[in-house]
């Protein structure tokens, strides 16, 4: 069995990998001599994933497209143990921040992460960042094509690009192979789409200009289909357009989406166009040969044949509810009849949201090894997906992570929470995130009434950069600062499901932080009243609109 | 009785440049990690007068700032915004520990 089903890193990415390490080694011997400023250093080591937060440095380290071995899960925690404080945040976008890093520790640190083919490079500055996707790829029942092919191609194409390496601001890129998008791709500065058109050929829909922050925008389609193998040149054309008219006078002005606000989708879509003509059939465009060869690393595991129905599995769904509504929540359908996606939930009743303890990453390593061909996904939800679990396994799969905290059966429902770290540990933040993530968490902890609540996805942001997602959260909490007093802003309405993406609504004036569980519970009851046969929670205000939820929250708090 | 003379008292802040951790001035022109050993300024005069000296001991730290505390009649500093609270006292919540299975 090979040491993972997806892409394995070359002489090529292991030379370059070891040449920055010994880089970095030698700034960091330098700062810490006074041979260099901080003015000097600081985008070095930003471009190294290493930020000064409030207590201490934080290290993003990338998981290209989430997808990690059980090899690497355990290289993480270990890392966490022996150069942080043995834990680690997964972030919405499928990496891992360990928050207490010493900067005389880091290149020992990202040393130990290139053992394992991993890195923190291009996780901060103005560069394109790491290529996020579906945490269900390859595995996906309703995918057309597993979509890490092409987030490696374009990871690739985009390490250390010369001429990409000072854009006017951060660029992100999310793919999806589902229609069903679980990657959020409407909401990044480019986000990619397999479809397959009318005369069955697989390619792209690019999407251009989302995001959330400051100026929440929802992505315009720039090329209905693109061929996939015209895919680097077309993306080398936008941001080639972008590095051209992205403002670099204004931070604030400086995305994607604002150039694409400004100038109107079909300006865009021409100056592009336009930039593609001239190098489409040039050095960009990928030979056959090379697609295969990165598609081969990423060939499915070899799933023996394994039954679809299992009696173990009914006669515990009977005698232990929990595991019921675990199977009904947290277990997705596989593309192997006999097999499921497992989404370990890390979201215990309040605990801060995404975080893992490095015995918890070891445990979850553990499982992937005996019951998911040693291979772990992160989601931008923030949880660990177990992609290719029979179902036979799924008993033990759930007492296994029962035994780590992680068998919570609440994945899309109302503790399923995504926070940012807040003010806790951002030096970007205006309010916390995490305690406030953890009263609604105990508050709604019962699963049974979760359940019956049903979907309903609660994203909270500790200040306007939105890390946390608020924008397109089904409630969106959104942390301020008014006068040294910490207010919550709600918003409702938001969305990321593929067709449906939408940017939530504000309620009305931000409400104090000891009130945003009664505004909270007020906004589920609102909805419980009035709620139709089957509708969530989403579904409910898109159709009776936000004034009976406001009228209530304001009554109550 | 506290009395709240907020923004009035000034303390010098900093990270320390090899493991980021906060850090304040105090009267002997040392970097601590306690607040309550800062030297405090009095007024905006004495705070430009702080702000220079902790540049002047600058080496070993970065990201220099004037935090703005109160002081109780038993002379205990508190900082006056919930950001230089948290840096001051660390996180508002409990971490999960290294070798912890279960957040408690």
């Amino acid at each position: 069995m090979p040491d993972t089903y997806f892409y394995r890193y070359d002489r090529y990415d292991r030379a370059l990998l070891s040449e920055r390490i010994a880089q970095f080694r030698d700034q960091v011997r330098r700062r810490l001599a006074g041979e260099l400023t901080e003015e000097q250093f600081k985008p070095l080591r930003l471009t190294n994933g290493l930020y000064l937060q409030l207590h201490a440095y934080m290290l993003r380290i990338a998981i290209p497209y989430g997808t990690l071995s059980s090899r690497q899960l355990r290289k993480l925690a270990e890392i966490a143990r022996k150069y942080d404080r043995g834990y680690g945040h997964f972030t919405t976008r499928q990496n891992l921040q360990l928050n207490w890093i010493k900067l005389e520790d880091a290149p020992d640190a990202v040393a130990a992460l290139a053992e394992v083919d991993m890195h923190s490079i291009q996780t901060s500055g103005n560069v394109i960042r790491n290529v996020t996707a579906d945490h269900f790829a390859g595995a996906a029942i309703d995918e057309i094509e597993d979509p890490r092919i092409w987030c490696e191609i374009v990871r690739q194409w985009s390490t250390l690009h010369p001429e990409f390496s000072f854009l006017p601001r951060k660029f992100k890129i999310a793919i999806t192979g589902s229609p069903n998008d679980r990657a959020a791709v409407r909401v990044h500065d480019i986000g990619l789409r397999l479809w397959c058109n009318e005369r069955r050929k697989v390619g792209f829909e690019v999407i251009v200009g989302g995001g959330l922050g400051r100026t929440p925008m929802i992505g315009k389609t720039l090329r209905e289909f693109l061929p996939k193998d015209e895919l680097l040149a077309y993306l080398e054309a936008t941001l080639r357009v972008y590095n051209r008219y992205g403002r670099r006078d204004n931070l604030y002005k400086s995305r994607i989406k604002i150039l694409v606000h400004e100038i109107g989708v079909e300006k865009m879509r021409e100056d592009v166009e336009a930039e593609y003509a001239e190098m489409k059939d040039g050095a960009l465009k990928l030979p056959a040969e090379t697609i295969e060869a990165i598609a081969r690393q990423f060939a499915p595991p070899p799933l023996p044949h394994r039954p679809a129905a299992v009696a173990e599995v009914e006669a515990l769904k009977l005698s232990e509810p929990n595991f019921a509504l675990w199977l009904k929540s947290n277990v997705a359908s596989h593309r192997m009849a006999g097999y499921r996606i497992v989404t370990a939930s890390l979201k215990p009743a309040g605990a801060p949201p995404g975080d893992a303890s490095a015995a918890q990453m070891e445990g979850v390593a553990d499982i992937a090894d005996s019951y998911s061909q040693g291979e772990i996904r992160v989601s931008h939800e923030q949880n660990l997906v177990l992609p290719h679990v029979a179902v036979e396994d799924l008993p033990a799969v759930w007492r296994a992570l029962g035994q780590l905290g992680f068998a919570e059966a609440n994945l899309g429902k109302i503790t399923d929470i995504i926070a940012c770290p807040g003010l806790d540990y951002c030096a970007l933040a205006n309010a916390r995130s995490i305690p406030v993530a953890q009263r609604l968490s105990r508050h709604f902890a019962e699963i049974a009434r979760q359940h019956d609540i049903g979907d309903l996805k609660i994203k909270i942001s500790g200040c306007i950069n939105a890390c946390g997602h608020h924008h397109v959260g089904h409630i969106g909490i959104l942390g301020v600062d008014k006068n040294g007093v910490e207010l919550y802003q709600l918003s409702l309405g938001g969305d990321v499901d593929f067709g449906k993406t939408a940017l939530g609504t504000i309620l009305g004036p931000a409400v104090a932080a000891d009130k945003v569980v009664e505004a909270v519970d007020s906004l589920v009851a609102t909805y419980l009243e009035n709620r139709g046969e089957g509708e969530r929670f989403v579904d409910t205000f898109r159709r009776i609109g936000l004034q009976p939820f406001k009228e209530r929250v304001y009554a109550a708090v | 009785m506290a009395k709240n003379l907020a923004g009035d008292l000034l303390v010098a802040s900093a990270n320390r440049l090899v493991d980021g951790v906060v850090v304040y001035l105090d009267d002997a022109g040392q970097w601590t990690t306690e607040l309550q050993r800062a030297a405090v300024a009095r007024d905006k005069r004495g705070g430009e007068i702080l702000l220079e000296r902790a540049r002047a001991e600058g080496f070993g730290v970065v990201d220099l700032l004037l935090v703005a505390v109160t002081e109780d009649v038993e002379g205990v500093l508190e900082p006056v915004s919930l950001r230089e609270k948290i840096r001051a006292s660390g996180l508002t919540f409990d971490a999960i520990a290294a070798e912890a299975v279960r957040y408690a």
